[in-house]
C-alpha cells in the first residue's frame, strides 16, 4: 500500500528533527558522560532567539542560523562552566539532578520573559514542495536533513581526522589518561558543550520554521525525544544518534499507523524502556561487558546525618497535632496538609533513591496508580474509602515494583531515564485505557475521605488523618532503617558489587524497597484522589516526580525527617509567599541545582 | 506585554491590601472584591493574560459608571497554575477571607473540580466560566458556568458540517483532554443522528507537534470533510499539514480557534477553514461593537474568545451584585434569579437553575478568507 | 578431594584471552599465592571463581560439587568470601555495619528460606520481622554485634575506636582492614584476598601480613593475589604463576622464584614491567 510509503516517509521526516537534538546530546554525552536535560532548553532559547532575528532584524536565513548558532554556543559554555564543570568527579547523576535545576531555571525564564503565548517564526524559504508517494515534503526537510547530514558529517569528520577531536575522543574513553597525555581536558569539554549547544540551538530555530510555532513548554518533549533518540541508537555514538532518531521516528509513525495518533508516545517510551532494558549501550554496542567500576552508580553525598533524638521527633509529632487548635485557619491546615501528603512521596522516594540507591524520576507515576486504584475501588466497587486508600497502597506496591522490575539491573541515570520512562508510560496508559479510566475525561465524583463510616469533611479530621497516616509510615521506615535489613539496603546503594559477594541478592532487595516505597507513594496518592474529587491523567505528572526528587535531595538521601522538613520547606513556602508563584518553578530548578552543587547531602545528611 | 500584566497584578495585590480598587475610579469605599482562581504562570498562563485583559476592561466600565452601588469591584488574582494542588489551596484561603465575595475560575476542569468541594463546604460561589467538563456543575449547587457546554455547541458544529456544508463521511481530530474528547463524543453522535459517517476519530496529545502520519492514517479513511476539536495553536499545525500533505477537504473547526493567533501561526494553510464563535468582532449588535473598541483601544488588538468569556463573567457578577447584594449568600441566591444579563457570548443569558448553565449561545457562523476571519457565504460552502 | 578445583577456567574479550584454559586446585586449610605481572588475569580469574564474571569455558568445583556460574551471592551463602583489589567498603556504613553486612548470609533467624514457590513470601517475612523483631532476632542481633566487635578487635585498636565513624572517613589503610574484618564476619570456608596491601607502607603491609598469617594459623582455607614477593614467600604453601592468561608456574615458593620463565615474565617482557623488586617497594 503507498500509504505505508508514507508513513515511511514522514517517519524519516519526522526521525530527522529529532536527529538535531539527539546529536548534540550524543557529543556531550561522548565527551563527558553526562545526559544533558538542558539541551531542550537550548533548543527553545535558540528558536527565540532565531524568532527575533527573523522578525525583528529581518534576517536572511544564513544569517539567522548563524546568529542562533552564536548565541546556542555561548549558552553551552555557561551551562558547562557554571552548572557542570563544578560537578567533575561527582557520580554522574549529579550532572543530570543539575541539569535538570538548569532547564527549569531556562524555560521559566524564556516564559517570563516572552509569555507562554505560542509564536509564529515565518520561513523565509520558498514555500516548494516535492511530490513523494501521497505526501510532499518541502524545502524546509531538505534544509533539515541537509544541516543534519552535514553536522553529522563534519563531526565525523572533526572527531576522526583532527587534533581537537582525538582529544576529544580521548577524554570520552579515559578522561584521567587523556589529561595525564597532556590533553586540556576543559578545553575539550568546553568546545564540545558550545558545539553541541550551538547545533541545538540551530535545531530549535529550524523546527520552529518547520512548523510555524515556537512556545517555551517545547523543550521538555525536545529533550525527552532527544534522550530517547540517543539511548536507542546508543549514548555517546554520533552516527547511533542519528540511526536511533530515524528508528525513534519510524516506530512512532508506524505506531500511529497501526494503533492511531493517541499511542505515539507510548511507543516511544515503551521503545526506550526495551531498549535500556535489553541492551543498555545501545543497539549498536557489543553485548557484553566489563564488569562494572565501583561507586558508580547513584547520587550518594557521604556525610553524617544530623542525629534527631527520638524524644525531639516525638515532640515534633504532639505539636504538628496540636496546629489545628492553636491555628485553625483553614489555609494554614490545607497547606500543610498539602505538605503531609507531600512528605509521604518524599518518604517513599527518600526509601528508594535514598537508601536504596534507585534515582527515580517517574515517582509521580506510583501516585496516579495509587489514586487511580483508591478512586476505582470506591467508586465502581463500593469499597470503604479507608480501606480502598489501604488497597491503594499495595496495588502501588505490587504493580510499581512489577514494572521497575526490568530496570533493575540499569545502574545511574540509566536507572533514572527508565524510571522516567516508566513513569511517562504510566500517565499514558492511564489516558489510553478509556475502558477503565474514563480517558482524558478523567474520573470524578470520588467519594470524600471517611474512616469507618464516619466522613472527614472539616479541615481539622483531614489534617489530623493525614499527619497521622504520615507519622505512621515515617515510623516503620525509621524502625526498617534500624533493623538489619536496613543496613542490608544501604550497602546495596553503596556498593552493589561488594553487596552481592556478600550474599545479598540485589533483586530481591530492591524490589523489596520498591515494593515498601511504592505502598507509601500509593497511599499518598489514594488519599489525594479522594480530597480532590477529581482526578485524571494529567493530575499526577512529570513535575511533581522532579518536586518529589527535589524534597529529598534537599531533605537528605534517605533522611526520612529530611524528607518532611523538605516538603514543609519546598511546599508550605511558596504557598505562604504567594506573591512568587510566578517563580514558583524557577525556584524549585534553583533550589535543585544550587543543593546538587553545593550540598548534595541536603540540609540534615545523608542516612 | 508581560510587564503590563505584572504591574497591573501587583497594583491589583497593593490596591487591595490598601482597602483600594484596582484602577482609578469614580465610585468610593471599601471595594467588593472577586477571587479568581487562575493560571498566571505555567502552561496555560497565556490563558490567564487574557482573562485578566478581559476583567480589566469590563471593571473599568463598571467602576466609571459607579461600581456597585458606589462601591469599586475589584479581583484579586491568586496563581495556581491551572495545577489542582494549588487551587485547592486557593480555594481554602478564598473561603476562609471574608473578603471574596465570589470565586472565578478555574481554567481548567481537574483545578476547578478538586477545589469544587472547598468552594461548596465554604458556601462560596464557584464561577468556572471556561469550565465546560460535563460534570463541573454537578459538584453542587454552589459550581455555576457561563461556559457553553459541550452539549450545545456540538450539535451546532455537526448541524454545520452536516446539513450545511453536506458532509457525509467525516474524519475528527480532538483533542485528547476532557474538552476535546466530550466535545468528540457528543459531535459524533449527532452528526450520525443526522445521517453522516464518522471514518475516523484521532485523539493527540495537547504538546503534539507532528500530524503526518496521523494525517495519512485520516486519509486512508477516505473522509469528504475534517473536523478539529482543538485550540488554535494545534488546530493551525494541523491545518498547514494538511496542506503540506496535499489534502485539500473542508475543514471545520471548534469554536475555540477563533482567535487572530490561528491565522497568525497558520498563514495561508487556514483559508476557507469553517468555524463558529459565541461572538465575532463584526457582529453588528451594539454591546459587541463597543467592547471591541474599546478593548482595542486599550490592548491595541482585537478581543478574543477567552477575553469575551472574561468580561462577561464580570458583567453577569456585576448584574447579580446590583440587583441581589453583594454578600456570598446573595450572590448564589440571586444566580438563580437574574434575568436577561447583557452578554457578547449568549445576547442575554439567563441561568437555568437546574444545570445552573445558561443555553442558547450566540453562533455566527464563520469562515477564514483573505487572511480573516469573515461571516459565512453560504454561496461559497466548499473550498 | 580439593576444596577448591578449577578446571580449564577461560574468558575472552573479544580478540584478547584474559584467562586461558586455567587449571588449578587449593587443598582445604592450604595457603595459595597467585602472582604475576599487571593484566595477567588474576583479578579476573578471581571474578570468575566468585561469581562476578561469567566464563567461556571451564569448571569450578567447591568442595566437589560443580558451581561453575554460581552467582556471588551463592557462592557467598556457601562459604566464599572475596575481598577486592581497590578496596570496596559499603562507604556510608560505619564500620561495625560493614562488619555486620558481611556476615549477612549468617542471619539466619531474619531471613527465612521457604521451600518451592513459598519462597516468594521470604520478603516479606524479612520486612515483617525487621519490623517486628521477635526475640530471636533480637537476641541474633545481639550476638552478631558481639562478635563483630570481636573482629574490630583483632585489628588492635585501628578500628574498633572508629567502629561508629563512617568508612569514608578512613584512612585507606583501615579500609583495607575494614574489607578483611568483613570477609571474616562471612565465617568463610574459603578466603580469596586480592592485593590486600597495595598501597600500604612497610608497617601497614607488616602488619597485614601478620594478620593474614593468624588466619593462616587458625586453619582458614586462603588464595592470595599479591605484587609483594616477600610476603608471598614467607606465607605461602603453593604459588602460582600467571602470564598473559596462563598459568606459567605452580609449585613451592622456592621451586617458583627460580624458575627462569617466571623470571622472565616479570623481567623481560616487550611489555617492560617492572621487576620484582620495584613492585615490592610500591
Amino acid at each position: 500500500m503507498s500509504s505505508w510509503i508514507d508513513y515511511t516517509v514522514n517517519g524519516i521526516i519526522i526521525g530527522n528533527i529529532y536527529a538535531l537534538l539527539a546529536v548534540g546530546l550524543a557529543l556531550i554525552f561522548g565527551v563527558s558522560r553526562l545526559i544533558n536535560f538542558a539541551h531542550g532548553s537550548v533548543y527553545v532559547v535558540g528558536a527565540y532567539a532565531g524568532f527575533l532575528a527573523v522578525t525583528h532584524l529581518g534576517t536572511p536565513l544564513p544569517v539567522t542560523i548563524a546568529i542562533v548558532l552564536v548565541i546556542g554556543g555561548l549558552l553551552g559554555l555557561v551551562i558547562e562552566r557554571f552548572g557542570l564543570r563544578p560537578l567533575q568527579g561527582y557520580a554522574h547523576i549529579a550532572p543530570l539532578l543539575a541539569t535538570i535545576g538548569i532547564s527549569f531555571v531556562l524555560d521559566q525564564l524564556v516564559q517570563l520573559f516572552f509569555t507562554p503565548d505560542p509564536r509564529a517564526v515565518p520561513s523565509s524559504l520558498l514555500e516548494v514542495r516535492f511530490q513523494i508517494s501521497g505526501g510532499t515534503i518541502g524545502a524546509l526537510d531538505l534544509v533539515i536533513a541537509g544541516i543534519g547530514l552535514a553536522s553529522a558529517g563534519l563531526l565525523y569528520y572533526f572527531l576522526r581526522y583532527t587534533r581537537l577531536g582525538w582529544a576529544v575522543r580521548a577524554t570520552a574513553q579515559d578522561r584521567d589518561a587523556a589529561q595525564q597525555m597532556g590533553v586540556d581536558v576543559d578545553a575539550v569539554n568546553r568546545t564540545v558543550f558550545a558545539i553541541a549547544s550551538g547545533l541545538g540551538a540551530v535545531s530549535g530555530l529550524l523546527v520552529g520554521m518547520y512548523y510555524n510555532y515556537i512556545d517555551p513548554s517545547m523543550s521538555f518533549q525536545a529533550t525527552l525525544k532527544g534522550v530517547v533518540a540517543q539511548v536507542v541508537g546508543g549514548v555517546g555514538n554520533v552516527p547511533g544518534a542519528i540511526v536511533g532518531s530515524l528508528l525513534l521516528g519510524l516506530v512512532e509513525s508506524y505506531g500511529i499507523a497501526l494503533f492511531g495518533t493517541s499511542y505515539r508516545n507510548l511507543f516511544a517510551f515503551v521503545l526506550l524502556v526495551i531498549v535500556l532494558v535489553w541492551r543498555p549501550n545501545g543497539l549498536f554496542a557489543s553485548k557484553r561487558q566489563t564488569p562494572p567500576e565501583p561507586m558508580t552508580g547513584t547520587f550518594i553525598a557521604p556525610s553524617k546525618p544530623v542525629h534527631i533524638p527520638a524524644k525531639v521527633l516525638a515532640g515534633a509529632a504532639v505539636l504538628a497535632a496540636l496546629v489545628p487548635l492553636v491555628f485553625p485557619h483553614p489555609y494554614v491546615l490545607q497547606t500543610l496538609t498539602n505538605s503531609w501528603l507531600y512528605a509521604l512521596l518524599g518518604l517513599s522516594l527518600t526509601l528508594i533513591a535514598g537508601t536504596v540507591g534507585l534515582v527515580s524520576l517517574g515517582h509521580a507515576g506510583l501516585l496516579a496508580i495509587g489514586g487511580y486504584a483508591s478512586a476505582l475501588l470506591a467508586i465502581k466497587c463500593g469499597v470503604p474509602v479507608g480501606l480502598a486508600i489501604l488497597s491503594a497502597g499495595l496495588i502501588a506496591a505490587f504493580l510499581g515494583t512489577l514494572m521497575a522490575f526490568p530496570a533493575f539491573r540499569l545502574r545511574g541515570h540509566y536507572l533514572s531515564i527508565a524510571t522516567l520512562a516508566i513513569g511517562e508510560i504510566v500517565s499514558l496508559v492511564i489516558l489510553n485505557w478509556e475502558w477503565l479510566t474514563r480517558g482524558p475525561i478523567g474520573l470524578s465524583g470520588i467519594p470524600p475521605l471517611s474512616l469507618f463510616g464516619m466522613e472527614l469533611d472539616t479541615d481539622r479530621s483531614i489534617y489530623w488523618f493525614t499527619l497521622a497516616v504520615l507519622v505512621v509510615l515515617a515510623a516503620l521506615q525509621f524502625r526498617l532503617l534500624s533493623s538489619h535489613l536496613g543496613r542490608v539496603l544501604r550497602a546495596v546503594r553503596d556498593d552493589d558489587v561488594a553487596a552481592r559477594s556478600y550474599g545479598i541478592g540485589l533483586n530481591r532487595y530492591k524490589a523489596l524497597a520498591f515494593a515498601v516505597g511504592s505502598f507509601a507513594a500509593g497511599i499518598s496518592g489514594g488519599i489525594t484522589s479522594h480530597l480532590y474529587s477529581y482526578i485524571n491523567h494529567e493530575t499526577f505528572n512529570a513535575q511533581l516526580s522532579i518536586l518529589a526528587l527535589t524534597i529529598v535531595i534537599l531533605g537528605g538521601m534517605g533522611n526520612v525527617t529530611g524528607a518532611i522538613v523538605g516538603s514543609v520547606l519546598l511546599v508550605g513556602l511558596p504557598e505562604v509567599f504567594r506573591v512568587a508563584a510566578e517563580y514558583r518553578v524557577l525556584i524549585y530548578g534553583l533550589v535543585l541545582l544550587l543543593l546538587v552543587r553545593f550540598r548534595p547531602q541536603g540540609l540534615l545528611g545523608t542516612v | 506585554m508581560p510587564v503590563i500584566h505584572r504591574r497591573l497584578f501587583l497594583g491589583a495585590s497593593a490596591a487591595l491590601l490598601l482597602g483600594r480598587g484596582a484602577q482609578a475610579e469614580p465610585a468610593k469605599g471599601e471595594p467588593i472584591t472577586m477571587g479568581v482562581s487562575g493560571p498566571l504562570t505555567g502552561p496555560n498562563a497565556q490563558y490567564g493574560a487574557q482573562w485578566k485583559q478581559g476583567f480589566d476592561l469590563a471593571l473599568e466600565e463598571i467602576n466609571n459608571d459607579g461600581g456597585i452601588k458606589g462601591r469599586p469591584l475589584t479581583y484579586v488574582f491568586e496563581d495556581t497554575q491551572s495545577d489542582p494542588r494549588q487551587s485547592v489551596a486557593v480555594a481554602q484561603k478564598f473561603v476562609a477571607d471574608p473578603k471574596i465575595v465570589v470565586e472565578l475560575g478555574d481554567f481548567a476542569s481537574p483545578a476547578s473540580m478538586a477545589a469544587s468541594p472547598i468552594y461548596q463546604r465554604g458556601k462560596l460561589v464557584q464561577f468556572g466560566f471556561t469550565n465546560s467538563h460535563p460534570d463541573f456543575t454537578k459538584g453542587g449547587d454552589y459550581m455555576w458556568s457561563n461556559s457553553v457546554s459541550q452539549a450545545d455547541e456540538q450539535p451546532l458544529s455537526a448541524a454545520y458540517a452536516v446539513k450545511r456544508l453536506g458532509l457525509k463521511r467525516i474524519a475528527v481530530l480532538h483533542l485528547n483532554t476532557d474538552w476535546g474528547r466530550t466535545s468528540k463524543d457528543v459531535f459524533v453522535k449527532a452528526a450520525k443522528g443526522m445521517g453522516a459517517e464518522i471514518v475516523a476519530t484521532e485523539g493527540y496529545l495537547p504538546d503534539e507537534k507532528d500530524f503526518r502520519s496521523t494525517i495519512v492514517r485520516v486519509r486512508d479513511a477516505k473522509p469528504d470533510g475534517i473536523m478539529l476539536m482543538s485550540y488554535y495553536s494545534d488546530a493551525a499545525l494541523i491545518c498547514r499539514q494538511l496542506k503540506q500533505a496535499g489534502v485539500t477537504l473542508p475543514i471545520v473547526a471548534a469554536s475555540s480557534v477563533f482567535s487572530p493567533k490561528f491565522i497568525e501561526l497558520g498563514g495561508d494553510a487556514v483559508e476557507g477553514v469553517h468555524t463558529a464563535s459565541r461572538y465575532f468582532p463584526d457582529d453588528p449588535r451594539p454591546q459587541v461593537r463597543d467592547f471591541v473598541t474599546k478593548f482595542k483601544a486599550r490592548y491595541g488588538k482585537e478581543p478574543d474568545a477567552f477575553n469575551a468569556y472574561a468580561y462577561d463573567t464580570i458583567m453577569v457578577m456585576a448584574k447579580v451584585m446590583r440587583e441581589f447584594g453583594t454578600d456570598r449568600k446573595s450572590i448564589h441566591d440571586g444566580l438563580a434569579k437574574v434575568k436577561d444579563v447583557p452578554s457578547i457570548i449568549f445576547g442575554k443569558a439567563t441561568f437555568d437553575p437546574k444545570t445552573r448553565r445558561v443555553d442558547g449561545a450566540m453562533n455566527v457562523e464563520l469562515v477564514v478568507k483573505d487572511g480573516k476571519f469573515q461571516l459565512n457565504d453560504p454561496k461559497a460552502a466548499a473550498r | 578431594m580439593s576444596m577448591l578445583e578449577i578446571r580449564g577456567l577461560t574468558r575472552r574479550f573479544g580478540g584478547l584471552i584474559a584467562v586461558d584454559s586455567v587449571d588449578l586446585d587449593v587443598a582445604e586449610k592450604e595457603f595459595v599465592s597467585i602472582i604475576g605481572p599487571n593484566g595477567a588475569g588474576k583479578t579476573t580469574l578471581f571474578n570468575l571463581v566468585t561469581g562476578l564474571d561469567e566464563a567461556d569455558a571451564g569448571t569450578v568445583k567447591l568442595d566437589g560439587r560443580d558451581v561453575s556460574g554460581f552467582s556471588p551471592e551463592k557462592l557467598a551463602a556457601l562459604g566464599v568470601a572475596r575481598t577486592f583489589q581497590h578496596g570496596r567498603v559499603f562507604a556510608n556504613l560505619s564500620v561495625l555495619d560493614n562488619i555486620l553486612v558481611g556476615a549477612h548470609v549468617r542471619f539466619k533467624s531474619v531471613q527465612p528460606a521457604w521451600p518451592g514457590p513459598l519462597s516468594l513470601l521470604e520478603p516479606f517475612a524479612e520486612l515483617a520481622l525487621a519490623l517486628v523483631r521477635p526475640g530471636k532476632v533480637k537476641a541474633e542481633e545481639a550476638h552478631m554485634r558481639q562478635e563483630a566487635l570481636a573482629i574490630l578487635a583483632r585489628f588492635g585498636e585501628r578500628l574498633l575506636p572508629r567502629r561508629d565513624n563512617p568508612a569514608y572517613s578512613l584512612s585507606y589503610a583501615n579500609r583495607r582492614r575494614v574489607e578483611i574484618g568483613r570477609a571474616l564476619a562471612l565465617g568463610p570456608r574459603l578466603l580469596m584476598l586480592d592485593e590486600p596491601t597495595a598501597g600500604m607502607n612497610q608497617t601497614e603491609t607488616a602488619e597485614m601480613q601478620a594478620l593474614i598469617g593468624d588466619l593462616k594459623k587458625a586453619g582458614l582455607t586462603i588464595v592470595l593475589i599479591e605484587h609483594k614477593l616477600d610476603m608471598v614467600m614467607q606465607l605461602s604453601d603453593r604459588v602460582v604463576v600467571m602470564d598473559e592468561g596462563h598459568v606459567i608456574a605452580n609449585g613451592k615458593p622456592s621451586d617458583v622464584r627460580n624458575d627462569p620463565r617466571v623470571i622472565e615474565a616479570y623481567l623481560g617482557h616487550h611489555r617492560a614491567e617492572r621487576t620484582p623488586i620495584e613492585e615490592a617497594a610500591e
